[in-house]
């Protein structure tokens, strides 16, 4: 059997410096190629979830691994985790005041390849990468020469996530909440994007609320969080149930 | 007047022969009666010179001809060593000549020493609008000496130019003085950038300052970043109705480095508006100073008046001290002054480093990011160049 792209065994996390549990033990393993969506109610841990893969400092392991195509993600450090292909759409964009969108695409496109031994892109290269992905997900190349995610409403901040992943070419892609702050349309244009990035050797994990969600990007699993767990993992039909059911009937709570 | 009696350190009664020798007697006296300055005097309260200036050369810097190694291409050049005039091109509508030096005493024992140890003033009259800026490249050679300068500009009605100062020193601890003044005629349009590219031990005292008329335009901007002790007074004054000003300044400062800018920007007519941004990056334990201080006279009515100091500390024991103030005495002003401080944003670095972006390039975008607000406004390129060039070779350094 081939090694999965990630391993997360009874992941346990807690806050740096306090003494808050978020993560109580998280299995989860998600194969090559596979999609695998994360369902769960606000404040369950998912967003943790996703920084601890990315390598965000102010979290402790308590307990627990995660592996990363066989090997040890918690030894490498956040740039190290996206050079080995791994990519956090994050729920929630920063915006870098006076570092221009175009210039961090490159310096990160460029440092990418560079901890790969790879050589740097040409700038006409570069710029044809850019042009094309933001052409598919309808970016305008004005956005792109504002400074990084400055003045970008919601849903332009979600595409821009989506088009770094798309210059990336991640094998991991951890999509935390893309789907909020779309209208009906960039949803549409969000997930092709997505699914366009669908391969035998990416494997991606989609947190969302919204089985709508689902229709466009069609996970292969579904598991259910609460507090801080996997409680329930199914296929497709998962998210519908939950849709209809509610979180209670899943993670005990049913009054 | 009250007269103190003041027990000399060392350096002040060395200071005090050199003045001496200098031939300016009554600098001399007034340095011998008061000392230098220390934090009981309230523009130098974070730049206590009897503690800082300890040691002072034992030489003053003799006149010479050594040339500089800034260069921009295309620029006009003038070149002053020590304060002595030793080049200028010949440069259409410039008069450049060196007179007598007109010495005052006042109550700040600095300008004294500035104005004592000067041998020389240079004047320099533009006449007419000037494409190319001029770059006076401000030398001082002789290891351990005390060299001075200074630089009295005047325009003409309604020209535009643009000069830039780069004060330059041999490789041994000096102490050097430079005062800048420049009449910004009514109209006129003018920049003013000063870069240092000094010795590593440099200390350095710089005074500019600005005459602005009727509907006059200036931009400036000091940059702080080479030597130990460094300190650059500004001094504006509205005289014109209309007249605009951005004020600009940095402090770049590492190791045991000490930069310190003082601002008095007086709004004395109506109508006159202006903007004051200073920045500072320190790290180890360099200590960065900014004071700011703006009034508005009674009848300046209009008066609009912008000051923001940031501070970004990159060390913990680094330090970034402000006193921003202003002090209206009209009641139909606009004036603002805001301060921030802070380390580099966590969140920021780890947005960038989760794309790939090691931590030292992400801390040197974020540092750069810092800055741009200020060097955008600088339009030539060379000259933009040159302030990044400088502060990629900072960053360099530092890792
Ligand atoms: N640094 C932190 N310090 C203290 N509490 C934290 C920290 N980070 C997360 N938490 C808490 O941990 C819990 C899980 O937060 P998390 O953001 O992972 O939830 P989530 O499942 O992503 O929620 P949502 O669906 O609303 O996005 C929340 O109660 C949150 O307040
Ligand atoms: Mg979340």
């Amino acid at each position: 059997m081939t090694t999965p792209i990630l391993e997360i065994k009874n992941l346990h996390v807690k806050v740096e410096e306090e003494d808050k549990q978020i993560l109580k033990g998280v299995d989860l393993t998600l194969p090559a190629g596979e999609v695998h969506a994360i369902m769960g109610r606000n404040g369950s841990g998912k967003s943790t979830l996703s920084y601890v893969l990315a390598g965000k400092d102010g979290y402790e392991v308590t307990e627990g691994e995660i592996l990363f195509m066989g090997k040890d993600l918690l030894e490498m450090e956040a740039d190290e985790r996206a050079a080995a292909g791994l990519f956090l759409a994050f729920q929630y964009p920063i915006e870098i005041p006076g570092v221009a969108t175009m210039t961090f695409l490159k310096a990160a496109l460029n440092a990418q390849r560079k901890t790969r031994g790879e050589d740097e892109l040409k700038i006409p290269e570069f710029m044809k990468l850019v042009k094309d992905a933001s052409a598919q997900l309808e970016i305008n190349q004005d956005m792109l020469k504002r400074p990084l995610n400055v003045g970008f409403s919601g849903g332009e901040k979600k595409r821009a996530e989506i088009l770094q992943m798309a210059l990336m070419q991640p094998s991991l892609c951890v999509l935390d909440e893309t789907d909020s702050g779309l209208d009906i349309d960039a949803l549409k244009i969000v997930s092709e994007g997505v699914n366009h990035l669908r391969d035998a050797n990416r494997s991606m994990l989609v947190i969302t609320h919204y089985q709508r969600l689902l229709n466009y990007i069609v996970p292969d699993r579904v598991h259910v969080f609460s507090d801080g767990r996997v409680v329930e993992s199914g296929d497709r039909e998962l998210a519908l149930e939950l849709e209809k059911k509610g979180y209670a009937e899943f993670d005990g709570t049913a009054a | 007047m009250e007269q103190h009696v003041v027990k000399l350190t060392d350096a002040e009664n060395q200071l005090a022969d050199l003045l001496q020798a200098a031939g300016a007697a009554d600098a001399k006296a007034a340095l011998t009666a008061n000392g230098l300055p220390t934090r009981r005097i309230e523009e130098y309260h974070y730049t206590d010179l009897r503690t800082l200036l300890r040691e002072v050369p034992a030489n003053l810097a003799k006149a010479n001809d050594g040339l500089p190694s800034e260069q921009f291409e295309d620029f006009s050049r003038i070149v002053l060593v020590n304060g002595a005039l030793v080049h200028a091109d010949t440069i259409d509508g410039v008069e450049i000549k060196s007179a007598d030096v007109a010495r005052t005493v006042g109550h700040d024992q600095i300008i004294n020493l500035m104005d004592g140890f000067a041998q020389s003033q240079i004047e320099i009259v533009i006449s007419k609008s000037i494409e190319t800026p001029i770059h006076i490249a401000q030398v001082h050679d002789g290891a351990n000496s005390v060299a001075a300068s200074k630089v009295n500009v005047r325009t003409a009605k309604g020209v535009e130019a643009a000069i830039i100062e780069t004060f330059e020193g041999s490789n041994e601890s000096g102490l050097r003085f430079a005062d800048f003044a420049m009449d910004v005629a009514a109209e006129s349009n003018l920049l003013h950038i000063q870069l240092d590219q000094n010795a590593k031990y440099a200390r350095q005292f710089v005074q500019n300052r600005y005459d602005l008329h009727e509907d006059a335009n200036l931009r400036t901007l000091v940059t702080h970043s080479n030597f130990q002790l460094g300190r650059t007074d500004i001094k504006a004054d509205f005289k014109g109705e209309g007249a605009h000003a951005d004020f600009g300044g940095l402090n770049l400062l590492v190791g045991q480095q000490h930069g310190d800018i003082t601002l008095n920007v007086n709004h004395g007519v109506p109508n006159t508006t202006s903007t004051e941004s200073f920045k500072s990056i320190v790290r180890d334990r360099a200590k960065a100073i900014f004071q700011g201080k703006i009034i508005v006279a009674p009848d300046a009515q209009k008066t609009d008046a912008q000051m923001m100091c940031q501070g970004l500390l990159l060390s913990e024991r680094a330090e970034v001290l402000v006193k921003p103030e202003l002090e209206i005495f009209a009641d139909d002003v606009l004036c603002a002054h805001g301060a921030t401080c802070g380390e580099l944003d966590e969140n920021h670095l780890f947005y960038l480093m989760s794309r790939g972006i090691s931590r030292a390039d992400a801390e040197s975008m974020l540092i750069k990011a810092f800055l741009a607000e200020l060097f955008d406004e600088i339009e030539n390129e060379q000259v933009h160049a040159k302030l990044e060039n400088r502060v990629d070779a900072w960053l360099a350094a530092a890792e």
